[in-house]
């Protein structure tokens, strides 16, 4: 047996191969590159905050997008 | 984002720069899954160009950039409304990049970003570490046209590199 038919069980008791599980992580990887380019900023905004506030980056400069305050305050 | 690129665009109406396209890692997040960038890096094609050996002048745009207030520096990137912004003239495949870049709205502002086939091929060429790990994410995550894909490379001198490495 390869290591690639190695069984898991996953959540909700399904059993797959290691092998469909990475293609299912390939899958969801693939579904974030569809997701609008304005939520991806948003997330990329996300991102520099966690290296400055908790990665230590203090180079790092945090993006000001106003779609991420409106959000955050609850607006359109 | 959206105020940046209004500024950005006002350089185009404005005569200042022929033409620009959104490059490097934020044109490349527009066709991949999200990933941390810390700059917006912005291909431009100025007006004009200075002399024989064709020198690209940026002065004007940080001129004009600096009337409008935006006159702090980090680095090489200028901040424009909170944005590390870093402007390179396009020439080569970066030039034919900026040309066919596609049109898109980023909050209702117009805007181009380079396409994936493009980037590619200027990833290829810079082909520092973290350029190839996005080669990688762009043939396995974006829609490429495969033979325009080639015709690029192949034009550009690129194709020998990208079949040596990435091409199955």
């Amino acid at each position: 047996m390869s290591d690639d038919d190695l069984k898991i069980l996953t959540r909700h008791n399904n059993v797959v191969t290691l092998r469909e599980y990475f293609e299912g992580e390939r899958e969801t990887r693939r579904e974030q590159a569809r997701l609008p380019f304005e939520e991806k900023i948003r997330i990329l905004v996300t991102l520099q905050m966690l290296a400055v506030e908790w990665g230590g980056k203090k180079d790092v400069i945090v993006w000001e997008v106003q779609a991420l305050h409106r959000n955050s305050e609850g607006g359109d | 984002m959206k105020k940046t690129l209004e500024v950005i665009n006002e350089l185009k109406l404005r005569g200042i720069i022929r033409d620009y396209a959104i490059g490097g890692a934020i044109a490349a997040l527009k066709w991949i899954e999200p990933f941390f960038t810390r700059d917006l890096d912005l291909f431009i094609i100025p007006e004009k160009t200075v002399g024989k050996e064709q020198i690209v002048v940026l002065s004007p745009i940080y001129d004009y950039l600096k009337n409008k207030g935006y006159d702090k520096w980090t680095g090489q990137w200028l901040l424009i409304d909170g944005i590390p912004v870093e402007f390179i003239p396009a020439d080569g495949v970066a030039k034919e990049a900026v040309e066919n870049a596609v049109e898109t709205l980023y909050e209702g502002v117009p805007t181009k970003v380079m396409s994936a086939e493009y980037l590619i091929a200027l990833f290829l060429k810079a082909s520092r570490d973290k350029d190839k790990i996005k080669i990688r994410m762009l043939l396995e995550q974006a829609r490429i046209d495969k033979d325009h894909l080639r015709d690029i490379l192949l034009r550009h001198g690129l194709w020998d590199r990208f079949e040596g490495s990435y091409h199955e």
